[in-house]
């Protein structure tokens, strides 16, 4: 038999044994040449002109799968040369060279290699077209499928691929080249040594790993560079502290506690526990540390997608929304060109008035997470109120006589409800009357008010100041990008001539502009956090199902020595739980408190409150556990049809 | 304490059927040391198995303090394996991830024994077997006699009825033999242990009260040593092998 045959029959064997770690390559390939695709899509760099840095953003990603995936590689190669060293040993016992030894590993890792990445280029055009339809619904193009297959995209997956493999492949060239039989024979007994054996020594270093890990997580929530990275290095520190010093010290706490160590099947677990920290502690650091980014890049997603929506629909509230603050400049050259280019069905010139006082105002910076644009409460006239609700289809309102109405962002309601007071207008009293939440764009300046306004008879306000003057307009067709930015000019020539400052929004371009965020931040987010996931599990993975036969031999006892069924299900079970739970619940106490403290950082009443924190944090953990769970579940139904007699 | 009445067990392997035990009987009482003997494939280690509730008998009874096992469903006869036998492997079966300790003390967390009393019993019945130093130790740290000693004692830590060894020489030097023999001997008689040995070595039999001799899955013939000396017993043992047709490997 040639080397190369036995190449190929050792890499279809290597593809059955290590078929996790197989199907992750192709799903990883799948997702770069998707991610390449979009790069040299000319369809997606039409979409938007902010989409320009889509491609940087996309190979930075890239870059990273390619070094996680390198050490996912790299790990899983090392792990099956040190189940095969006796195979190797043996070959070079019956005349083989070393070289030769060598060259047929890497020649079956190139098999396998080449035939995933082939079978993931395939898949690739699959997901690619998933992202595309994404992207064209998230840009509010209607999807049609048309296949494509790119040969730069796959040019670019190839070098990914040949970086990856080579790396990994030249390390355990190198291993075998430089090898002796006896080292290869015995190379399987090796185990990672336990690094910290002295008790005193664990001791402390596990104490510390634990104040390195709130401290980490404090300066996380700073909400500063500097002590973002600070508390990021602390962070590490405590996993792999964390990691190396329990591992150490599960023995010692159960020696301790003789009772709880005989408790069931407690001497059973703790071992497995201790014995697979001991042996992988510096792995399940590392694992940790992909889950807390994950879990982060996750949550992280989530809350952007949340503000991008807010300020999306807050923005496109109007298909033509312009505001100056200046006296100086008007509407009557944006007005004669709308008229002339752009067919209307409604539109409206109004003012804003500055109030009296800043009741309100002060109140809620007071007492709220609230950035002031104003020194006083904004106003405005019932009957453009009235025009504005009709314009944008809301139900109209009326308001007796002897009271004003208050429209405010629905998360400041009850704020505003409870400090609205009577305002005195030529000796009358007017008092709070209905208040209403439906969008009406009330973001920072130049808009409908802050957060909140108070709607007062036309009477009442003539005699205010203005504010600030706007023009909104819902137009027939959604205004072009044409239109836009004939608008912007006109806008640009305003703010050059006139003092003050006018701002525009058009809706298309308002969706544009968050469609074309959305596809910068969020999908690089979830393309790591799914690589990420990925890798992690399939380490993890590979580990347990290499253990097959020694799990078997101690379920095999455990029957002779009067283990019912019930209880080796229950054993298998909890042994499976810990081992799986054990890298993912440190980067809990990390993520979480993350998120929170992120959620109430960005843009106020988005991600705010009680519940829709809540709903981050449980669709965060719920995404990384259905992908987590895919591997636990195929892994445990092989462990369970495989090692229970 | 264990009466093996009439017992068959016919392995089918497509049109052919082997019978691995035909129409045994036998009697074991409370306190015996007991050796079963006979060449590779006459049937020792399977009727082991079917005592051990392992494997099941095709025909025949088998009881243990008046339990017959055959009616025993599946839960029960896990809590029959681990309230009343006790095992001793020739690979010694030892947990590697669990210190001698620890694998002792398994059998008792097996039982639902007060968590707060296994650690006693395990060191308590250590010393009577003096592996008390190792106790703490993990199986690639002692040596192959501590850890037939440490099967020892989990075989009988749990107050089993009744000691099950497979060949539990067999992996030893003659010295740890010796040595192993002699502690299931100190048992028998200090601990009044109920041993059913099976070997193949006649050596190791001849620490036994009572051999029987099975040949082809039939009971050949019975030895009791009596009042005997070891050392005669152990050429009557030969003189039976011998006419077992036995060979030489397989009396040393």
């Amino acid at each position: 038999m040639t080397l190369s045959k036995l190449s190929l029959r050792n890499a279809r064997r290597q593809t059955g044994d290590y078929l996790v770690y197989f199907v992750t390559v192709i799903i990883t390939a799948a997702l770069l040449y998707a991610c390449n695709g979009l790069i040299f899509s000319s369809e997606v760099q039409k979409l938007s002109s902010m989409l320009r840095t889509l491609p940087l953003v996309i190979v930075l990603a890239s870059i990273v799968v390619v070094c996680i995936i390198g050490w996912l590689v790299q790990y899983t190669t090392g792990f099956m040369f040190t189940k095969r060293s006796r195979e190797f040993g043996t070959y070079i016992l019956i005349g083989l060279e070393n070289r030769q030894v060598a060259r047929l590993f890497f020649l079956e890792n190139l098999i396998v290699g080449t035939f995933a990445f082939a079978l993931g280029i395939l898949l690739g055009n699959l997901v690619f077209q998933t992202l595309r339809a994404i992207l064209l619904a998230l840009f509010g193009i209607p999807y049609t499928f048309a296949f494509s297959f790119s040969c730069k995209a796959t040019a670019l997956t190839l070098a990914y691929f040949v970086l990856i493999y080579l790396l990994a492949q030249l390390r355990s060239r190198r291993r075998i080249r430089s090898m002796k039989i006896y080292d290869l024979i015995y190379y399987d007994r090796l185990n990672e040594n336990a690094v910290l054996t002295k008790s005193g020594r664990r001791k402390k270093i596990f104490s510390a790993s634990l104040v390195f890990g709130a401290a980490g997580t404090l300066l996380l929530l700073k909400r500063s560079l500097p002590a973002g990275i600070l508390g990021s290095a602390c962070i590490i520190v405590f996993l792999y502290g964390f990691f190396l010093s329990f591992s150490s010290g599960v023995p010692a706490w159960f020696d301790r506690h003789t009772a709880r160590k005989y408790q069931g099947q407690n001497p059973l677990l703790f071992r497995t526990l201790s014995a697979k920290l001991n042996t992988m502690g510096i792995v399940m650091a590392t694992i940790a540390l992909l889950f807390t980014a994950v879990l982060i890049s996750q949550g992280t997603g989530l809350i952007f997608g949340a503000i991008f929506e807010s300020r999306r629909s807050a923005e496109a509230c109007y298909d033509i929304f312009i505001s100056t603050n200046s006296p100086d400049q008007d509407f009557s050259d944006y007005i004669a060109y709308i008229e002339s280019s752009i067919p209307v069905a409604a539109a409206h010139s109004y003012s804003i008035y500055q109030g009296p006082d800043a009741h309100i105002t002060d109140y809620l910076d007071a007492n709220t997470d609230y950035h002031p644009c104003y020194s006083y409460d904004t106003w405005m006239k019932f009957s453009d109120y009235a025009a504005l609700r009709s314009m944008l289809g809301y139900p109209a309102v009326t308001m007796t006589s002897g009271e004003y109405l208050i429209h405010c962002v629905p998360y400041q309601k009850s704020v505003v409800a409870a400090c609205a007071q009577p305002i005195a207008i030529d000796g009358a009293m007017l008092r709070p009357g209905s208040i209403h939440t439906e969008n009406l764009n009330q973001k920072l300046w130049n808009t409908n008010g802050t957060d909140f306004i108070l709607i007062l008879p036309d009477e009442a306000v003539l005699s205010r100041p203005v504010s600030h003057n706007l023009y909104a307009a819902m137009t027939k067709e959604p205004v072009s990008a044409g239109q836009h930015d004939t608008l912007c000019r006109i806008r640009d020539n305003q703010n050059l001539r006139r003092a003050g400052y006018a701002t525009l929004y058009t809706a298309p371009q308002v969706r544009e502009e968050y469609a074309s965020w959305t596809a910068m931040t969020i999908l690089p987010l979830y393309y790591l956090a799914l690589v990420l996931t990925m890798t992690a599990a399939t380490i993890l993975t590979i580990q347990q199902l290499s253990e097959t036969d020694r799990y078997r031999r101690q379920f095999l006892l455990l029957k002779k020595l009067g283990m019912d069924q019930r209880e080796m299900n229950r054993a298998l079970r909890l042994q499976f739980t810990i081992y799986y739970a054990m890298p993912a619940i440190p980067p809990l106490f990390v993520s979480i408190p993350f998120l929170l403290n992120l959620c109430s950082a960005t843009d106020p009443g988005v991600t705010e409150g009680f519940y829709r924190p809540l709903n981050i944090v449980c669709i965060t953990l719920t995404l990384f556990c259905m992908i987590y769970a895919v591997y636990i579940v195929m892994a445990y139904r092989s462990l369970k049809r495989n090692v229970l007699p | 304490m264990l009466q093996v009445t009439n017992i068959e067990k016919y392995y089918s392997n497509g049109e052919s059927v082997t019978k691995a035990l035909n129409r045994v009987s036998f009697r074991v009482e409370d306190g015996e040391f007991i050796a079963i003997m006979g060449a590779s494939g006459s049937g020792k280690t399977t009727l082991l198995n079917c005592i051990s509730t392992i494997d099941t008998v095709s025909a025949g009874q088998i009881c243990l303090d008046d339990i017959d096992i055959s009616t025993l469903s599946s839960a029960k006869l896990a809590r029959f394996r681990r309230e009343k036998l006790g095992f001793v492997f020739q690979d010694f079966n030892l947990l590697d991830s669990l210190t001698i300790e620890e694998n002792i003390g398994l059998a008792l967390s097996l039982t639902h024994t007060d968590p707060g009393s296994v650690q006693k019993k395990v060191q308590d019945v250590a010393q009577k077997l003096g592996i008390t130093d190792i106790l703490p130790k993990f199986p690639y740290q002692v040596s192959g006699g501590q850890k037939q000693r440490a099967a020892c004692a989990r075989a009988m830590v749990a107050g089993q009825s009744l000691l099950l060894a497979d060949e539990p020489t067999g992996a030893l030097d003659s010295r740890a033999s010796k040595n192993l023999l002699e502690i299931m001997t100190q048992m028998n008689q200090a601990m009044h242990a109920t041993i059913l040995m099976v070997t193949h070595d006649a050596y190791s039999a001849s620490y036994a009260s009572r051999i029987l001799f099975l040949k082809d899955g039939r009971l050949f013939n019975e030895l009791i040593r009596g009042d005997r000396d070891r050392s005669v017993f152990y050429h009557e043992i030969l003189d039976v092998l011998a006419l077992l047709g036995g060979d030489i490997s397989d009396v040393i």
